[in-house]
């Protein structure tokens, strides 16, 4: 077994021990009012205009959206379901709740909704009067966007995580900076800082 | 806006059997559902719309099939949506340039489906360089013309020129006191060939002796009388530079929109202004004394070495291309990118220091200091790191060039005493060659260090002049005009967006009469602070237009009209200074009587009054010596001391209790009579008494009339109302029996 493969498994065991805990604290619990969706309370389906519906005791929302709660640290953990109009319809606790079906479905929502192209490939970045002008190969082709400096359009979201955004509000995410070799670490390195 | 893509001969074929003759929309969507990019675009047609990629027409639709055409904002991505009898749907799918494309497309299909006439107020125009016309770099204010290094140069030349005269003192300066500095060789020259090593045949000279001597002297005397003069002289001009240029940052600071404020760290900003326009002040100086005097020396000198042996000239010169292109290979490619990662991170502490400081109080209320402490020490630990590595490397190369430098030397040593012994030159000649190779040698070694200081020079330029070519996004109309308010505005189909896709107000059309109270009701988001934020001009419509008395708000000059708008904002900002000038902010030559009625309006005057000080208390920043609800009542005496035409209250009584807000508001409402006023409040209670309630909801307007009209009508306002009764009642009763 990997170490991210323990330390997930250790992080999701924490995790329940916490809900457990917080269940048992009672008054949060009540008072946050979550509705959990399950495989045994829910129901996933795409319509044929490719949106996603759900089915919650035979009532039918037929769109809704899956919003991630922590869409850096933990993509599949703590979906938010809801409608157009931003009103929760329940909440997943994790994606292993659901069949495989249904996980591959929501999945795909996911992926709609945060398009985030990784980069893998850092072929140039040049820097110039606050703005620096990218070209990267990423996992949505061959990709050049500007970036502009200051205010944190390239940020690290987790110690290894950076996420950089362009100036049209494009994301990209580079998912390991360790991996980068030292030429594309020290082009990279320079807006991590502007 | 570009919403008229031209298409590929192959695509507009595909285009024109898919939608007709007539392509009369036409938008990249670049994005396939599956997180491809992809050729495609969005086709819209008389009567059809139509998906087209690589010549074929993958999608075909009647448009009046569908309705409630929307653009959905994702994360990074944008999609369009309908809706038709089967359900909602995804059309299209795009990167977020085409965002705003993308909304437009939303606004002529429902246009469209529902048979209106097709209004598109398109004034989002491809933007280019105000200064040039040319081009700007997608999606940036960059115009790639306008600012290139040389460029940046040129505008510190040009800021430059007008100090003129210093420099040119300063040059002459330089220029004699390097003359001076070159017959140092030739008098030693004379003093070794006539007095201690004449020539064969001819006898020392004690006269001679003396005047090499004595002019030795006097050149070294007046050499450093001059280096005086020509420090003091550099100094001055460099610092008057320095005083224009930062005056030019914070001038554009202070008239660039509030989009690019919210967008920027304030510790940053501030080191823009204050550190490196201080950097920028040793690049002067250090360019305009010790660089050209370097230069000149190193000019002079070579040319002198040439005329004495050529040869040997280029023994000593041999080394110089190395050490340049050492040089210039470290500046650009090493030195630089450290230095600005150094200076970068420089300013992530300092902003850093300046989050924390401003909100030591929850520090502390959380008890979270250690915590604090230890995200310091990492970030100075990381600048620390970065300076270390900076240095370490300058301090590694610098003996390696001095070693390669020094190498001529003794070259030119070992050459010379053999061409000594071969009588081809005699000791003085030798010793004036070896003190004008010195000479040589002084600025090439002394121009290692140039990259050191021009690497942090040039950064501080890039960074002081990004701040000063930004572009403020709420431009003056050239031919803007003063006008007197009276009171009259009209918002006429007024569609805004911080983003323009993600519009805040939709389709807003009222009409504020001359002297009206005006309430602005709605759910937090539903866009009153950003309509009262378009009134002030902080930020220009998208679509539609706002007049005041008939004449549209981008013709009136920015100062003038909000200087006649009287502001208070629920968030109250002090500045450090007395109560006095605090209230007299507004109108800095109100006289006293003024300052004080002002203050009994906002029922000020008896706290004031109170303090040791009176008028003359001293506030710390943001008046942190006084409490909220009095320094609220000090932004409202602010804002009415000029007797404003316009009165803007935005959540203006919040911070108050119930009994100092009551009286608040019987002043206000002395205040406001006969004085057109656009008050939002949170306490719903407060807007009874005003001429007419628009209620926003969701950025459009859903209800406007009196408060009685409203209470009748039974819709969102009397929802507010009633909920906001039971929840008062509610606390009424639980207080009583609590």
């Amino acid at each position: 077994m990997s170490a991210s493969e323990t330390r997930k498994k250790v992080t999701s065991a924490q995790t329940a021990e916490r809900l457990k805990e917080e269940e048992t604290a009672g008054s949060l619990s009540d008072a946050a009012d979550v509705y959990y969706l399950t495989k045994d309370n829910a129901a996933f389906h795409k319509t044929e205009g490719q949106m996603l519906a759900v089915t919650i005791m035979e009532e039918t929302h037929s769109a809704v959206y899956v919003h991630s709660s922590f869409p850096h640290t933990n993509k599949h953990m703590f979906l938010s379901v809801r409608t157009l109009e931003n009103r929760e319809i329940g909440m997943i606790r994790s994606l292993d709740d659901f069949s495989e079906d249904t996980q591959q479905l929501l999945k795909e929502q996911l992926h709609i909704r945060y398009f985030t192209p990784e980069i893998r490939k850092v072929i140039s970045v040049k820097e110039e009067f606050g703005y620096s002008y990218w070209e990267a190969e990423t996992s949505a082709g061959l990709c050049r966007f500007t970036v502009r400096g200051g205010g944190s359009h390239a940020k690290l979201v987790t110690p290894d995580r950076l996420l950089v955004t362009d100036v049209d509000g494009n994301r990209f995410v580079i998912q390991d900076i360790s991996k980068l070799t030292d030429k594309e670490f020290r082009m990279v390195e320079m807006c991590m800082y502007g | 806006m570009n919403i008229n893509y031209s298409l590929t001969e192959q695509d507009r074929i595909a285009a024109t059997k898919a939608v007709g003759a007539e392509i009369e929309y036409c938008v990249p969507a670049n994005l396939s559902l599956l997180g491809y990019r992809t050729a495609g675009s969005l086709v819209i047609g008389e009567k059809k719309w139509a998906y087209i990629e690589h010549g074929q027409a993958k999608e075909v639709g009647v448009i009046t099939d569908s309705w409630a055409y929307k653009v959905i904002p994702l994360i990074g991505n944008v999609v369009l949506e309908t809706e038709d009898e089967q359900g909602k749907r995804v059309l299209v799918r795009s990167t977020m340039e085409h965002a705003a494309r993308f909304a437009y497309m939303a606004q002529v299909l429902n246009d469209k489906s529902a048979s209106r006439q097709i209004r598109i107020f398109n004034h989002e125009e491809e933007v280019t360089c105000v200064k040039c016309g040319g081009g700007l770099v997608e999606g940036t204010r960059v115009c790639p013309r306008c600012t290139s290094k040389s460029a940046a140069f040129k505008k510190l030349f040009h800021v430059s020129k007008f100090h003129w005269r210093s420099l040119a003192i300063g040059l002459i300066v330089m220029i004699a006191a390097s003359a001076i500095a070159l017959t140092g060789p030739y008098f030693q020259e004379v003093l070794i060939n006539g007095v201690l090593r004449p020539p064969d045949g001819q006898s020392p000279s004690m006269r001679l002796f003396y005047l090499a001597l004595a002019a030795m002297i006097g050149g070294l005397v007046i050499g450093e009388l001059l280096s005086i003069v020509r420090a003091r002289v550099m100094a001055n001009a460099s610092s008057n530079i320095v005083a224009d240029l930062r005056k030019m940052v914070y001038e554009r600071i202070q008239n660039l929109s509030l989009g690019f404020m919210t967008s920027q760290r304030a510790g940053d900003v501030m080191n823009r202004v204050t550190a490196d326009t201080d950097r920028i002040r040793q690049l002067i100086q250090e360019l305009c004394t010790t660089a050209i005097y370097q230069l000149i020396l190193l000019v002079a000198a070579s040319a002198l070495l040439f005329s004495a042996d050529w040869r040997l000239a280029c023994v000593v010169l041999l080394p110089a291309p190395i050490v340049a292109y050492i040089n210039m290979y470290l500046w650009k490619h090493v030195l630089w990118k450290l230095y600005e990662k150094q200076w970068a991170i420089y300013d992530r502490g300092t902003s850093f220091m300046h989050d924390v400081l401003s909100g030591i109080r929850v520090v502390k209320a959380f008890g979270k200091e250690e915590r604090e402490i230890k995200k310091f020490r990492t970030l100075h630990r990381e600048f620390a790191n970065a300076t270390i590595k900076s240095e370490t490397l300058f301090n590694m190369i610098a003996p390696i060039t001095n070693y390669l430098i020094q190498l001529g030397q003794y070259v030119v040593l070992l050459l010379g005493c053999n061409m000594i012994l071969d009588n081809q030159m005699n000791v003085g000649e030798l010793v004036k060659f070896s003190m004008y190779a010195t000479m040589v040698f002084g600025p090439i070694s002394w121009m290692m260090f140039m990259p050191r200081w021009v690497a942090n020079g040039l950064i501080s330029i890039d960074r002081v002049f990004s701040v000063i070519d930004e572009q403020p996004e709420v431009l003056e109309a050239e031919k803007a005009v003063k006008h007197k308010i009276r009171g009259t505005i009209s918002f006429r189909h007024i569609y805004f967006g911080y983003k323009s896709h993600e519009p805040v107000l939709k389709d807003v059309s009222f009409d504020i009469h001359e002297g009206e109270m005006i309430g602005l009701v709605g759910h937090s988001g539903s866009g009153k602070s950003t309509l009262i934020n378009l009134v002030s001009r902080f930020y220009d419509v998208n679509e539609g237009q706002i007049t005041m008395d008939g004449i549209d708000i981008r013709n009136i000059q920015q100062d003038d009209l909000r200087s006649q708008i009287g502001v208070v904002l629920q968030e109250t900002f002090l500045f450090t200074g007395t109560i006095l000038d605090n209230i007299r902010y507004s109108k800095p030559d109100a006289t006293h009587e003024e300052v004080i009625r002002a203050a009994r309006i906002a029922n000020a005057h008896s706290f004031i009054m109170n303090l040791p000080d009176g008028y003359d208390t001293l506030l710390q920043e943001n008046g942190n010596n006084i409490s909220g609800g009095e320094r609220q009542r000090l932004a409202i005496a602010r804002a009415i001391l000029n007797d404003p035409p316009l009165l803007i209250l935005d959540e203006a009584t919040s911070a108050l209790d119930i009994e100092t807000e009551g009286l608040i508001q019987e002043a206000l409402q002395r205040v406001m009579r006969g004085r057109t006023t656009i008050a939002i409040a949170h306490r719903l209670s407060t807007l009874r008494h005003v001429d007419r309630l628009v209620v926003l909801e969701k950025g459009r307007i859903a209800e406007m009339g009196s408060h009685a009209e409203l209470m009748e009508k039974k819709g969102i306002y009397y929802k507010l109302i009633t909920a906001q009764r039971k929840m008062s009642k509610k606390n009424q009763s639980e207080e009583l029996t609590g």
